[in-house]
């Protein structure tokens, strides 16, 4: 999710700016109808306050196209975030459909996940309650079912894929 | 470490998972809050500060109205209407155990909101009709403007009440949902 975290710090800066302008436009909107309405004797010329009204009306604009900036900022990073599940999620059904092709047992499927996923061996037999010689064997099966090396050939079965087809219609 | 397997972790995240609201929300609620302590508690009744803290609490008020219109869905006021039948289905529910999720506030929190809402804008009025020279010191726009004050405390109390016991009755900390994670990943968006 990292890619969209830029994002989210955008529309929380953008949303600050807005309420800023927001804030501004009630402060100079109070002041110029508090001035209008003491006359020109103390509250200054007509002109001048209408030109202010004019500049309250343009950041009573700013503000509004400021909100629906930062509105197509979340839409936008709600999509990315959309896009990413969808890809993991595709990455997963691509895992499912090899490890089935393959024919994994229950526990070589566990330890090929972790094995994708960077887990060292120790830490494999620690998640799966085994030893580590167990996890060893069951990793070698993996390898041998899959038709590949070791860790690294099996990873790039995956990427290979990846490259190959776009994860995600847009 | 994480149990691994289909879908295991989704779950996990999926409990007690809560929506955080987007920035913009965020930002006036706790902003207002801010001001609201500080005009109350802090700054003097009489000063020029006072009254400028007013302008800015309407200043934010306005620009969370323009966001109802105009927000995602979510923020937006068609999600959650003023619905006093709604909101007593809502109680209904919650005291039997078997409430819905609402996407927006919930029905009772929407009243809450409207009710915080009127309060405040009628706050600023009395404020601005203070300041003004037609109702410079009129007695009862003073005491309007104390009485909206003492009623904003009494619903700021029943709305963190009403927060912490939705919370604690669902299981989901609607307090995160409105502070939001700056560092892990926020959930809320359009």
């Amino acid at each position: 999710m990292s890619r969209a975290r830029p994002e989210a710090r955008r529309a929380t800066l953008l949303s600050g700016v807005v309420l800023l302008q927001a804030v501004c436009s009630a402060f100079f909107l109070a002041d110029v109808l508090g001035d209008l309405g003491r006359g020109p004797r103390e509250g200054g010329s007509l002109a001048h306050n209408l030109l202010e009204l004019g500049v309250v009306c343009a950041l009573v604009v700013g503000t509004v196209f400021g909100a629906l900036e930062v509105r197509r900022l979340l839409t936008r990073q709600a999509r990315i975030e959309d896009s990413l599940r969808a890809a993991g999620g595709a990455f997963g059904e691509l895992l499912e459909e090899h490890f089935e092709r393959w024919s994994l047992t229950r526990a070589e499927r566990d330890v090929a996940l972790m094995t994708i996923k960077g887990l060292s061996t120790a830490e494999m037999a620690a998640v799966r309650g085994t030893a580590e010689g167990t996890v060893k064997a069951q990793a070698a099966a993996v390898y041998a079912k899959a038709g590949v090396s070791g860790r690294s050939q099996l990873l790039s079965l995956f990427i290979e894929e990846l490259l190959s087809e776009p994860l995600v219609a847009r | 470490m994480e149990r691994l397997g289909s879908g295991g972790r989704e779950g996990a995240r999926r409990i007690g998972e809560v929506l955080t609201w987007d920035p913009l929300v965020r930002l006036t609620h706790w902003s207002v809050a801010l001001l609201v302590l500080l005009n109350g508690a802090v700054l003097e009744d009489e000063g020029q500060p006072h009254v400028w803290v007013g302008y800015a609490v309407l200043g934010l008020v306005a620009a969370r109205f323009l966001w109802g219109l105009v927000g995602p869905a979510r923020a937006r006021f068609t999600s959650f209407p003023p619905s006093l039948s709604a909101a007593r289905l809502h109680v209904d529910e919650v005291m039997h155990g078997r409430e819905r999720r609402h996407e927006s506030h919930n029905p009772l929190g929407a009243l809450m909101a409207y009710n915080l809402w009127a309060t405040l804008l009628a706050i600023c009025a009395t404020g601005l009709m203070m300041e003004s020279v037609a109702f410079f010191g009129v007695e009862w726009v003073e005491e309007a403007h104390e009485a909206l004050f003492a009623w904003l405390m009494i619903s700021v109390g029943l709305h963190v009440s009403g927060v912490i016991l939705e919370s604690f009755l669902s299981g989901r900390n609607l307090v995160r949902a409105m502070v939001g994670s700056f560092h892990k990943r926020s959930g809320g968006g359009a």
